[in-house]
């Protein structure tokens, strides 16, 4: 049971973790930004767990009574605002791939080499 | 009054969503005037937070929230000295980006005033906020604005590059910020920096030691500090002068004040003690950081690159002023950051006149033509003595506080690394003085960074230097002198830098409770003498640095080693690679080493 109520931190760990290796080996730039996702689902992931409680119901008091138990509700509108955050980046940057593609005609950062040196 | 704090990030955030909405159907002259007096409107009312908060720092909580008891219900912002300065500089900056770019940078293909809006916003909401969440969102959306703002000229593939690599580096600190606060969160149960501190106490076990790497590894990718530099040359040789500026003189040094205000707030005494791994490690990071970033300064040849490593090595001078630590440091850090504010930007402006006249950014390509510039020749050489701290610039005041700030082999440490990133910063820009402006020596070496060329910012050949773009130059150079003049500056300083690191000060003022007052400030005894002698030391060492270098071919061979400094560091230079996954794959080793330090001496 201890171990149990650990799994979502390992998943989240295992997202970040993935997320960056993506990243790091990436040839591809559309490759790196859908790595880039992954690394942001690990923190939605870790966000939930840390609000997370056994046997908790939803926080909407409409109609609950004020004593009971709830999930944690700033962390889920911490994650949000993540999502809303990172839906903006990720949004941006798939934009600057397409322009790239316009531009360069290529897809690899290996071709790119404006920035060498 | 009652609103007033909230207004120098709403104002600019309103006026920037009406400019997106209308911008089609206004004339452009209006455009540049609603930015412009937004801007305007920031500056006056930030130099009233900063009067206003000297006497007591100004706390305002949204919607009236205020704290119950101990619990923080609300979000609040919490204007000390400090951060309402570095407001003020935001503001001057966005100002004079504004009035060069006026009526150029075609208005009606891309939103470039209303971005600068939003990233003034998001400066001015991120030096204010007491709360740790919306410190990330602020600091999201600085970045955000600042990837697009560096994209903007989506002709070429180059701008997109830079921006790539940029926005994929400083996502993935974001990332790792975001996962420390949710950490963190995690062991508190609180958002609020105050609270944080409060019930973290001085827990330094492995969770808070993981918080705090995650926390500061997005600060130190955003602060360019070595090994999570590399994006910083690649955005910087692509962007718009008036988003260098922006970057160089405030966005990196924002990333430091966090930091500055994370470990002092919330880890203020998990670290406390004689031996502070967070204050040695960011020594170490900070020396090498000034003396890499100052060679590979002088080893670039595109101006804005060459400027953009600079800013690496001054920021690394920085971080390592926040490794002594002591109020004093802290004082000078900040007047290092405006004086170095002023003259990076008046740097980066003079390079945009260059831009805007002989259009090409390349020093081979500039070689002698820029002769006939007189006054843009003068506020180069000036921003070249600026960044070798030479009397009277504010960067001087800055080396001497920090430098006196303790005594022993730190002082000894402090002033060799202020001497070399001087030296080799400095030097990098009056060889671009002699070589472009007096068409000394040869065309020197080139190589392929120095051909990335943007597109001047301008549609037509332009004869004439208008003022609007050479006013901003000469208004940063004269500010960087003129701020050493303030009356009582440094016991000013040295307020704001108490204010700061007064850990127990900040959580008093955000519950609203009664606070020892009347902490002794002092004064700080300038040692004019060693100023004087360190910045002209520094200035003539730069200035043979460069003869070396313009001047190789009549040097005997043999003596000639010095001059190789110049663009044949191949090993070095390769780092830079242009490629995104290579430059996370750096700052990752950087995360390890940092991370093995602090558990290591934990």
């Amino acid at each position: 049971m201890l171990a149990f109520h650990l799994i979502p931190y390992a998943v989240a760990a295992w997202l970040f973790l993935c997320g960056l290796y993506g990243i790091v080996t990436s040839g591809h730039l559309v490759h790196t930004v859908i790595s880039l996702v992954v690394l942001q689902t690990s923190t939605y992931v870790l966000l939930l767990a840390v609000g997370f409680r056994w046997g908790a119901v939803a926080p909407v008091f409409a109609d609950i009574s004020p004593g009971v138990v709830t999930v944690d509700p700033v962390v889920q509108a911490l994650m949000l605002t993540d999502v809303v955050v990172e839906a903006t980046v990720v949004a941006l940057l798939l934009a600057m791939v397409v322009k790239v593609h316009e531009k360069a005609g290529t897809l690899s950062p290996d071709d790119l080499r404006m920035m060498r040196g | 009054m009652t609103t007033a704090p909230a207004l120098p990030v709403a104002v600019p955030m309103l006026c920037a969503a009406f400019l997106a909405a209308v911008r089609k159907w206004l004339p452009r002259f209006f455009i540049d005037l609603v930015a412009v007096l937004a801007a305007l409107f920031n500056l006056v009312l930030c130099l009233w937070l900063l009067h206003v908060s000297w006497s007591k720092s100004i706390v305002y909580w949204f919607g009236n929230w205020f704290p119950r008891g101990h619990m923080v219900v609300g979000i609040g912002f919490v204007i000390d000295p400090m951060g309402a300065t570095l407001a003020v500089v935001a503001a001057f900056l966005t100002l004079l980006g504004l009035i060069y770019s006026s009526n150029s940078m075609e208005s009606g293909k891309n939103h470039y005033q209303p971005l600068m809006l939003i990233f003034l916003a998001a400066m001015t909401g991120f030096c204010f906020t007491a709360d740790l969440f919306n410190l990330f969102v602020f600091f999201e959306l600085m970045s955000t604005a600042a990837f697009a703002l560096c994209g903007l000229k989506t002709e070429e593939p180059s701008p997109l590059q830079g921006a790539f690599n940029f926005a994929v580096t400083n996502t993935v600190g974001a990332f790792f910020t975001l996962t420390g606060i949710g950490i963190l969160y995690g062991a508190t149960g609180a958002l609020n920096m105050a609270q944080m501190g409060m019930l973290l106490g001085s827990r330094h076990d492995s969770l808070a030691l993981t918080a705090c790497l995650f926390i500061i590894t997005g600060f130190l990718i955003k602060a360019a500090v070595f090994p999570f530099h590399f994006w910083l040359p690649d955005a910087h040789s692509v962007a718009p002068t008036p988003v260098c500026v922006l970057f160089s003189g405030l966005m990196v040094e924002l990333g430091l004040f966090a930091i500055l205000r994370v470990t002092s707030v919330i880890f203020g005494s998990s670290f406390a003690g004689a031996h502070d791994p967070l204050r040695s490690s960011f020594l170490v990071l900070g020396g090498t950081t000034a003396v890499w970033g100052g060679m590979m300064s002088f080893a670039e040849h595109h101006l804005k690159r060459v400027l953009a490593f600079s800013t690496i090595s001054h920021s690394g001078l920085m971080l390592f002023a926040m490794g002594v630590g002591t109020p004093k440091a802290i004082a000078g850090w900040l007047i290092y950051v405006c004086g170095h504010a002023a003259v990076k930007s008046g740097l980066f402006f003079t390079a945009g006149i260059l831009l805007h006249r002989l259009r090409t950014m390349s020093e081979p390509a500039l070689f002698a033509r820029g002769k006939g510039l007189k006054f843009t020749a003068v506020l180069w050489f000036l921003g070249g003595c600026g960044l070798a701290a030479l009397p009277p610039f504010a960067t001087s005041i800055g080396e001497d506080m920090v430098s006196q700030a303790k005594h022993g082999s730190l002082e000894l440490a402090c002033t060799a690394f202020f001497l070399v990133s001087g030296i080799l910063t400095g030097g990098a820009v009056f060889r671009v003085f002699m070589r472009v402006f007096c068409g000394w020596g040869d065309r020197g070496p080139s190589d392929r960074a120095a051909q990335v060329d943007e597109l001047p910012e301008m549609n037509e050949e332009h004869r004439t230097i208008p003022f609007r773009i050479f006013a901003p130059a000469a208004a940063c150079v004269l500010a960087g002198i003129g701020l050493t003049f303030l009356p009582d500056l440094d016991s000013m300083l040295l307020d704001a830098a108490k204010r700061v690191l007064d850990r127990a000060g900040y959580i008093a003022t955000v519950y609203a409770a009664p606070q020892n007052a009347g902490m002794a400030v002092g004064h700080h005894g300038l040692k004019i003498g060693t100023m004087i002698a360190h910045g002209i030391i520094a200035v003539a060492c730069a200035w043979l640095l460069a003869s070396w270098a313009v001047f190789h071919r009549s040097i005997p061979r043999r003596l000639r080693w010095p001059s190789h400094m110049e663009g044949s560091m191949r090993w070095v230079r390769q780092l830079q690679s242009g490629q995104p996954a290579d430059y996370v794959a750096w700052a990752m080793a950087g995360v390890a080493a940092l991370g093995g330090a602090l558990f290591l001496m934990k």
